[in-house]
């Protein structure tokens, strides 16, 4: 058990920075996510921590103690990988006891700790099993009781459920969850589903880029996103966004106009900004009451519905001219999501509100946010 | 889609069949045809009797030419010298099976074998050990220069061998004080390394080059997962690597070790021809070539005990290399 400090850590390759000066802190038994989209860092993060890659800049200390440069083997953390990475020449018990053995844990001891590893991950008899003769939800258990074996100060999950079916995902997250209220030691996960960040973290982490844009635990990175990218990336389906332009009384846009006062909201008049409203915050004006502070009601036409169930997304667009965008929700086209009884069809011409509590407004320029309600 | 094709060839089979024969009465109606042709006839209207005929052939073709030069070493060997005139092609003139005794009788031809083994040995250790590490920097390991540097090993291999004997035998016939401790006159010239070194350095780029794509293909997640859990890349490479690569470590191995045991040119150059000196098997088998006379018999005899310990280790290997590739192979 231990802390993680990340001190300026930056990553260059020949031609692109994968990793951006990246600061972080993370506490003792803390479990922190590393969430972006592929490409952005987070894994290249992950293996300058595990000591697979040695970062151009910055020192990273785990337990207090700098570990910048020592070998993997010496840093005193285990990792469970993507594609499982069990030794497929060795048997269970062998995969397990791998790290023990090469220390020179005696006999007694090694077998007493694949014991108790294999009785936390419920693998009990399967010890001279084949890591080819078992299934992906098993040969992922064997990977976790290798890493779980050691104690080691942190864990270091890299994407370890991505290869796996979606119901046996969903079982594995919430063991994780008890493996990690269990041992009480830090894990560091990697994913690219915000999904599983939201889920299973004390804290976010959302990298863009090799940029780290917000550190927050799920649901201030849900309510409260630092910038544009993090309120498009977190939440699904995602923020809807309107572009537009502060004036003197509000923002004015080709299709929605909010009234404001720029003074009380940090903005000035003639800043471009875009605005930012969560489907679930949108109503219909007929039923109004149920925003805690509506704005006034805009037209709109409905061009494609989804039922899944519990709920209803509707997609909009505020007038029939506009074009349906077909990478993802353009310019004039919103998406909100209705109770599943409403009544309504493709084509209808309907009138909404927005709940001015929870519209967020970001700096155009910068993407930077400026405000998370207008109350 | 799979149901169409099969259909068509059954059809094209039975076609040609009333075809030709149609066309055959239609064009020569009174032929009678000779053995050869009626045999031609059967094999085009059945082409898989034609191509199971053809392999047979051929493989028989390769059997007799692989099998026959022992089949007849051995009726060589078991002919009495006095007959050695008389050797029929395939029944020995005569039958002594003392000449197996006699060759290290005559000559201390174990030793001969022994040294071969042990120089053969060591040669095979040495380019597995250092082909693993090159193989390791080549296959795994993303560097400038990579590909300049492989070419450069590889050119290497292919230079003729002989090219570097005038230069190498200048060198290891130098006293060098340094080495003096180590071998009493201070020169290589009649010891084992003035055999394994050269060889070694030849055959060691198709070891590279064999090991690097087998490196290459081990995923780097193992690599990673070995150092993570307490190796250096070291350990990871003899411990994770080398293990998975087994039938391309035993394809390498058994490659250096049969053209070091085998091979010829430095092997009888390198030492003045006593088995004290390490004279390899191939100089004892030429000792039993005297100035009057040739044993004809017993160099045969000698050829196949050498021929042995290659044969045991290829069967055994064979093996090996056949598990470990279908190891991975059965279940999935």
């Amino acid at each position: 058990m231990a802390s993680v400090n990340l001190e300026g850590i930056t990553k260059r390759y020949e031609d692109v920075t994968a990793v951006d000066d990246m600061t972080l802190d993370i506490e003792d038994g803390e479990f922190v996510t590393f969430v972006g989209p592929s490409g952005c860092g987070k894994s290249t993060t992950m293996e300058t921590i595990a000591g697979l890659t040695l970062p151009t800049e910055g020192t990273i200390e785990i337990g207090g103690r700098d570990v910048t440069d020592l070998p993997p083997k010496d840093r005193g953390i285990s990792m469970v990988f993507q594609n499982i990475a069990l030794f497929p020449h060795m048997d269970v018990y062998d995969n397990i006891s791998f790290g023990l053995r090469l220390r020179k844990y005696d006999q007694e001891e090694v077998d007493r700790r694949v014991e108790e590893a294999a009785d936390i991950v419920q693998l009990e008899g399967m010890m001279d099993r084949m890591p080819k003769e078992m299934s992906g939800g098993q040969r992922q258990r064997v990977a976790i009781a290798r890493a779980i074996v050691r104690n080691p100060d942190a864990f270091l999950m890299d994407e370890p459920l991505a290869n796996l079916d979606a119901e046996l995902r969903v079982h594995m997250r919430t063991q994780l969850q008890r493996l990690h209220r269990e041992l009480d030691t830090t894990i560091i996960y990697v994913t690219h589903d915000q999904a599983q960040a939201m889920t299973m973290s004390d804290r976010i982490a959302v990298i863009n880029s090799g940029v780290l844009q917000q550190v927050a635990p799920p649901l201030e990175c849900y309510n409260e996103p630092a910038n544009l990218f993090v309120a498009g990336f977190i939440g699904s389906p995602a923020m809807n966004f309107i572009q537009g332009e502060v004036v003197d009384d509000g923002f004015v846009s080709t299709y929605a106009n909010v009234d404001f006062d720029p003074a009380t909201q940090n903005v000035t008049a003639g800043q471009e900004i875009t605005i930012g409203i969560r489907p679930e915050d949108i109503y219909l004006a007929e039923n109004t009451e149920k925003a805690a502070s509506p704005t006034k009601a805009f037209d709109a036409v409905v061009d494609v519905i989804e039922p899944v169930g519990k709920e209803i997304n509707a997609y909009l667009l505020f007038d029939r001219d506009v074009e349906a965008s077909a990478e993802g929700r353009g310019e004039g086209q919103l998406l909100i999501n209705l109770a599943p009884d409403t009544d309504i069809a493709e084509g209808d011409d309907i009138q909404i509100v927005m709940d001015r509590e929870n519209v967020h407004l970001f700096d155009r320029a910068s993407g930077d946010a400026v405000t998370h309600s207008l109350e | 889609m799979s149901a169409d094709p099969a259909g068509g060839e059954s059809a094209d089979e039975a076609d040609p069949t009333v075809e030709m024969a149609e066309q055959a009465a239609r064009d020569e109606p009174d032929l009678d045809r000779g053995l050869i042709e009626a045999w031609a006839a059967k094999m085009i209207s059945n082409p898989d009797r034609a191509y199971r005929a053809t392999f047979y052939v051929a493989t028989i073709f390769f059997l007799v030419t692989t099998l026959f030069p022992f089949y007849w070493l051995l009726v060589v060997a078991l002919t009495p010298r006095n007959n050695l005139s008389e050797v029929g092609v395939f029944l020995p003139a005569g039958f002594n099976p003392a000449a197996f005794i006699e060759i290290f009788q005559t000559l201390p031809f174990h030793r001969y074998v022994f040294n071969s083994f042990l120089i053969a040995t060591i040669a095979t250790v040495a380019v597995l050990l250092v082909g693993s590490l090159a193989g390791y920097v080549f296959g795994r390991l993303r560097f400038r220069g990579r590909n300049v540097l492989l070419l450069l090993v590889l050119v290497t291999s292919f230079f003729p061998p002989a090219a570097f004997f005038i230069p190498l035998n200048r060198l290891f016939n130098t006293n060098i004080d340094v080495l003096r401790p180590l071998i009493s006159a201070g020169s290589l010239y009649n010891t084992p390394y003035a055999i394994f070194i050269p060889l070694s350095a030849i055959f060691l780029p198709l070891s590279i080059f064999i090991l690097m794509t087998f490196y290459s293909q081990i995923p780097d997640g193992l690599e990673d997962a070995a150092r993570v859990e307490g190796t250096t890349r070291l350990g990871a490479l003899f411990r994770v690597i080398v293990p998975l690569s087994a039938p391309g470590v035993a394809t390498a191995g058994v490659l250096t070790f049969i053209s070091v045991y085998n091979e010829y040119f430095f092997s009888s150059l390198m030492t003045d021809g006593q088995p004290g000196s390490w004279a390899p098997m191939l100089e004892g088998i030429l000792r039993f070539q005297g100035e009057f006379e040739v044993l004809y018999n017993l160099m045969a005899a000698a050829s196949i005990v050498a021929v042995l310990p290659v044969a045991i280790l290829v069967v055994v290997a064979q093996e090996k290399i056949v598990s470990g590739l279908t190891t991975g192979a059965v279940k999935e």
